[in-house]
C-alpha cells in the first residue's frame, strides 16, 4: 500500500507527521495537545478550543475569523476534544483547498497555517485573561451542549453506561465536562489553564495532502516553531482499568421515551497493548460489529426485537459495549438473547463462515479508513499511543492470522459488568 | 457506447453508458483510493404512494411502503439475507429511502466485481413471502420508535408538516406503526414491478476501478436478464396550495434544551426546474442562506452571543421534484426570542441584499467546500445520482458557481424569503429524569 505512511520529524518539542498524498483536493492539518483526563481539567479542556476560535489579535471578532475562513476558499477551522486511552486530547485543525484546483491558484496552505498559528497562540486578551465576553458566551454554549446530551438517547445511554461502569474513575467523565465545574471557570482561570496547555502538553501535528514534507516542515517551523519552543513536554500517563467483575450491576433509568435503550458493558481484559488485540477485534466483529454478526442476526433478524443491535470496542479500556433499541416490554427476552450470544462466544460456537466474513469485513473497514485524511490521521495517532505499535499492514496480517482458539481465549476472559436500561415512566412496579 | 467526459480543472473523468434495457451507468475512477463505492438507485421514494403501473389500474399504497420494500430487498430465495454474501466478499452494504429515491449501495476494497454482481442481482431478484414480510414489521416498528425519540428528526419533520397541507412529503418516510401493519407481499410486488425497471434506475460507481471494464461487466449482467421495455409510470400527487398548513408546530419531548427550526416553503412556481436551472436555483439559494444564517454573518454572531443559538445551528435547502423549502435552526434556550428576532431582522437583510464583496467571499467558500466534498467517493456517487434525476450534472456545480452573479442571488433571495411562506417547528422540554 502506498500513500499511507507518515514521515515523522519535529518542530521544536512537537512531533510533526507528514503524509504526501495526491488523492485529496484539500490539505488537512491537525494539531493535538495531550492532556490528562481528570475531573479538574476536563471541562476547561472542553471549553478552550471554542474560546480560541472566537478571535485572534489580527481578527479580533468572530465574524472576522469566520470571514477569513471564507476568504481562504472555505477553509474549515475546527477545534474539539476527545478521550482516548484514559487521556484527553485537545484537537485543532484546518482543512484548506489545494490551490491547484482553483482558477486563481492561491497558496492557501501558507496563509492557512499563519491563520491557525494566530488562533492557537495569539488569542484576544485583556487584563491577563481571555476576552470575558468570549468566555461567557462559550460557557453558555458548552452548558447547552452538556444539557443536550440526553436529547440524543443513543449517545445518552452510551454515556450513562460508562458512568455506571467506571463510577468514580476518570473514564466515567463526559467528553465535554460537567456542569458543576463550569461556574468556577472565568476568563483569567481559563487563560492560566491555556498557558499550561500550550507550554507543557505534548503536541502532535499531522499534515495530509499533496505537499512536500521538507517544504511543509519549513512552513511549520516558521509559523509554529517559536511558539512551541524546545522545552520538554512530559507524556501524560495512560490510565488503565483492569479490575475483575464481582457482581453484574443492573441499572434502570426512566425518561419519557417511546423506545427502551438497552446497553450492556463487558470487561474483556484485553487492550490494544496486548498480543490478543487482533483476536479481540475479531471477537467484537463476530459478536456485534457487522450486519452478519450474532447480535444482529439473533436480536434483529431472528427475534425481530430491534432495529439496531451492535457492539463496539474501546481498545484502550478493553471494554466491549453492546447497544440496542427495543420495545420496553421485551427487556427480559432481549437481555437473555444477548447473554446467550456472549455464552455462544465463550463456548467457541463460531462457524468458519463467521470467521471468514469477519476477517474480510474487518480488513475492509480498516482499509477504507485510509481513504480519508482524518481516517489516516486517526490511524496514525492510534498507532502512536500505545507502547505496542502496529502499522496498518502488520495489523491486517495479525487479523488474517487470528485462530478460532485465540477468539475463544478472549471470549473466556469477557465478563459482563453492567446492564443499563433507559425506559419510559410507566409500569413502575413491573409489567 | 461508453461516453467519456473530462473535467480538467477538477481532474475528474466521467464514463457513461446507457444500456439497451434503459439502465444508465456512470463511473468516476478515483486514483489512489483503496475503496470503490457503488450505488444502485431507483427513482422511487416515500412520496410515490399513488400511481398507475403501465397497463394496469391506478393504486394507492400504505404509507411507508418504499422504505419497507427497501428492507425486504435484502431477503433472498435461499433464505439467507444478502448481507451474508457481501460480508464474505469483504463489502459493507447498506440502503436508504428518501422522499424521492431508494438506494442500495456497498463499499469495498477487494472483490469489486463480485460485489457489483451481487448488488445488481439482489436488487433485481425480489423474494417476498407472507412470513418474511410479517417478520419485518417488528423491526421497522422499532426503527419508527427510534425516530420518535430522536428530537432532531421530530423537529425537522415538524417543520415539513407545518409547510405541507396535501403533498405526500408530509408523510413520514417509514410510515407509522399502524400503516406498516397493512403492508402485504402483494403490495411489495406491485411497487417493485412498477418502479424497479432498469429504465427507472441509475447505477453510479466511484473508486478504484477500470471504467470500461466495469461497464462491460454491468452490460453483460444486464443482457442476461429479461426486461421488457416499460412504458411511462404515471405518478399522482395531491395538489399543493402555496400557503403553509400552519405557521407553527409545537411538540413536547424529553429534551434538555429546547429546539427551534424555521424556514420558507417554496411557491409552486419555483418548483420543478430541470437541468442547469435546477442547479442554479439550488446554488443561489444556498449562497443567500449563507449570507443570512452562515457563521460569517453578523446576524448569526449576534444570535450566538445572545445565547439564542449554539454552534449546532445550521441551515439547509431541499429542492426536489414537486416540493422545495429552506430551513434553519437547532438548539435554542429561547425559541420565542429567536423567532421574534428572525421575523424582525431578516427582512432588513433581504432588503439590503448582498454586496459584491460579500458575494465573492461566499462564492469562494462554496467552491472550496465543494472541492472538499469531492474527496469523498460516497458524496460523489450519491450526489451524482441526485443531480442525474434532476436532469443535470454534479460536475456542472463549480462552472455554474463561477458564472453566478450577485444580482441573480439577490433576486432569488427576494423571491424565496417571503414571510407569507414562513413556518416554524418548536420542541419544548417535558418530563424530568428519575433514577431507580
Amino acid at each position: 500500500m502506498t500513500d499511507i505512511h507518515f514521515s515523522t520529524t519535529s518542530v521544536g518539542s512537537a512531533r510533526l507527521h507528514v503524509l504526501n498524498s495526491k488523492k485529496f483536493k484539500t490539505t488537512t492539518v491537525v494539531v493535538l495537545f495531550e492532556q490528562e483526563l481528570s475531573e479538574e481539567k476536563v471541562t476547561q479542556s472542553a471549553l478552550l478550543p471554542n474560546v480560541l476560535q472566537r478571535g485572534t489579535q489580527s481578527y479580533p471578532t468572530t465574524v472576522q475569523v469566520k470571514q477569513k475562513c471564507d476568504q481562504l476558499y472555505g477553509a474549515n477551522l475546527f477545534g474539539d476534544v476527545f478521550k482516548r486511552g484514559g487521556r484527553h486530547f485537545l484537537q485543532f485543525g484546518l482543512d484548506v483547498a489545494n490551490g491547484d484546483y482553483l482558477s486563481e491558484r492561491p497558496a492557501l496552505l501558507t496563509e492557512g497555517l499563519q491563520f491557525l498559528q494566530e488562533v492557537l497562540f495569539k488569542p484576544v486578551t485583556s487584563n491577563d485573561g481571555f476576552s470575558s465576553s468570549f468566555v461567557n458566551a462559550e460557557k453558555k454554549n458548552l452548558r447547552q451542549r452538556i444539557e443536550s446530551l440526553k436529547d440524543d438517547k443513543i449517545r445518552y445511554a452510551a454515556q450513562r453506561l460508562n458512568e455506571e461502569m467506571y463510577k468514580g474513575e476518570p473514564h466515567a467523565l463526559y467528553n465535554y465536562g460537567q456542569l458543576r465545574s463550569l461556574d468556577a471557570i472565568d476568563e483569567r482561570s481559563l487563560y492560566t489553564y491555556y498557558q499550561e496547555v500550550i507550554q507543557s502538553c505534548p503536541i502532535d501535528i499531522y499534515c495530509v495532502g499533496d505537499v512536500h514534507p521538507e517544504e511543509v516542515k519549513a512552513l511549520f517551523e516558521t509559523q509554529l516553531g517559536a511558539h512551541i519552543g524546545r522545552q520538554e513536554r512530559p507524556s501524560v500517563e495512560a490510565l488503565r482499568n483492569d479490575q475483575k467483575v464481582e457482581q453484574v450491576n443492573e441499572i434502570v433509568e426512566r425518561l419519557e421515551v417511546q423506545q427502551g435503550k438497552l446497553n450492556l458493558g463487558c470487561r474483556t481484559h484485553v487492550t490494544i497493548e496486548d498480543d490478543l488485540y487482533p483476536a479481540l477485534m475479531m471477537y467484537n466483529g463476530i459478536l456485534g460489529g457487522f450486519a452478519h454478526s450474532k447480535l444482529f442476526m439473533n436480536v434483529r433478524e431472528k427475534a425481530s426485537l430491534a432495529y439496531y443491535c451492535s457492539s463496539r470496542i474501546d481498545s484502550y479500556l478493553g471494554q466491549v459495549a453492546i447497544q440496542s433499541g427495543i420495545e420496553i416490554a421485551n427487556y427480559d427476552q432481549a437481555v437473555s438473547i444477548m447473554k446467550e450470544q456472549l455464552e455462544e462466544m465463550r463456548q467457541g460456537n463460531i462457524s468458519e463462515q463467521e470467521i471468514s466474513q469477519t476477517k474480510a469485513t474487518l480488513t475492509n473497514q480498516i482499509r477504507e479508513r485510509l481513504d480519508s485524511a482524518y481516517g489516516l490521521i486517526d490511524f496514525a495517532h492510534h498507532t502512536q499511543q500505545p507502547t505496542r505499535k502496529r502499522e496498518v499492514e502488520q495489523l491486517l496480517q495479525e487479523i488474517a492470522d487470528v485462530t478460532p482458539q485465540q477468539i475463544q481465549e478472549v471470549a473466556q476472559q469477557v465478563e459482563l459488568d453492567t446492564i443499563y436500561f433507559l425506559r419510559d415512566q410507566g409500569g413502575i412496579d413491573g409489567e | 457506447m461508453v461516453n467519456k467526459i473530462e473535467h480538467a480543472q477538477l481532474k475528474e473523468t466521467l464514463y457513461q453508458e446507457k444500456l439497451p434495457n434503459g439502465l444508465n451507468v456512470f463511473v468516476v475512477p478515483k486514483q489512489g483510493f483503496q475503496k470503490t463505492y457503488a450505488i444502485f438507485t431507483t427513482r422511487y421514494g416515500a412520496i410515490d404512494h399513488d400511481f398507475q403501473p403501465p397497463g394496469k389500474q391506478r393504486i394507492r399504497v400504505p404509507d411507508g411502503i418504499a422504505h419497507f420494500l427497501e428492507h425486504k430487498m435484502f431477503e433472498q430465495r435461499s433464505g439467507e439475507d444478502v448481507f451474508q454474501q457481501f460480508a464474505l466478499q469483504g463489502a459493507a452494504a447498506n440502503a436508504y429511502t428518501s422522499f424521492t429515491r431508494t438506494a442500495y449501495l456497498y463499499s469495498c476494497t477487494e472483490n469489486v466485481e463480485k460485489n457489483l454482481t451481487t448488488l445488481l442481482d439482489f436488487v433485481q431478484e425480489p423474494y417476498f413471502t407472507d412470513e418474511n414480510v410479517e417478520k419485518e414489521k417488528g423491526i421497522i416498528a422499532q426503527e419508527i420508535r427510534m425516530y420518535d425519540d430522536t428530537p432532531d428528526w421530530r423537529l425537522y419533520f415538524g417543520l415539513i408538516q407545518a409547510f405541507y397541507q396535501q403533498h405526500p412529503v408530509k408523510i413520514d418516510i417509514a410510515g407509522t406503526v399502524e400503516s406498516i401493519y397493512e403492508i402485504t407481499k402483494e403490495h411489495l410486488y406491485q411497487c417493485y414491478e412498477t418502479f424497479y425497471h432498469p429504465s427507472n434506475m441509475v447505477l453510479v460507481i466511484v473508486g478504484s476501478v477500470q471504467p470500461e471494464q466495469i461497464i462491460q461487466l454491468v452490460a453483460e449482467n444486464q443482457a442476461k436478464k429479461n426486461f421488457t421495455n416499460q412504458a411511462e409510470i404515471k405518478r399522482f400527487f395531491e395538489q399543493e396550495p402555496d400557503q403553509v398548513r400552519t405557521r407553527r408546530n409545537d411538540v413536547q419531548l424529553a429534551v434538555g434544551v429546547p429546539k427551534c427550526m424555521f424556514g420558507f416553503k417554496e411557491r409552486a412556481s419555483f418548483v420543478g426546474q430541470k437541468g442547469d436551472d435546477f442547479l442554479r436555483q439550488e446554488l443561489s439559494t444556498f449562497l443567500f442562506l449563507e449570507y443570512l444564517f452562515g457563521q460569517g454573518s453578523d446576524f448569526y454572531q449576534s444570535l450566538y452571543d445572545d445565547g439564542l443559538i449554539d454552534e449546532q445551528f445550521g441551515y439547509d435547502y431541499s429542492l426536489e421534484d414537486g416540493f422545495a423549502f429552506s430551513m434553519a435552526g437547532g438548539d435554542s434556550s429561547d425559541p420565542e426570542r429567536l423567532l421574534a428576532r428572525v421575523e424582525k431582522e431578516v427582512p432588513g437583510f433581504v432588503q439590503r441584499g448582498l454586496d459584491q464583496t460579500t458575494f465573492d467571499r461566499l462564492r469562494k467558500k462554496r467552491i472550496g467546500s465543494t472541492l472538499r466534498l469531492l474527496n469523498s467517493p460516497e458524496w460523489i456517487a450519491n450526489q451524482y445520482t441526485r443531480y442525474q434525476f434532476a436532469g443535470t450534472d454534479l460536475f456542472r456545480m463549480i462552472p455554474l458557481l463561477e458564472e453566478l452573479t450577485v444580482d441573480q442571488v439577490n433576486e432569488r433571495m427576494r423571491e424565496h424569503v417571503d414571510f407569507e411562506q414562513f413556518a416554524t417547528s418548536v420542541i419544548k422540554p417535558s418530563a424530568q429524569v428519575s433514577k431507580e
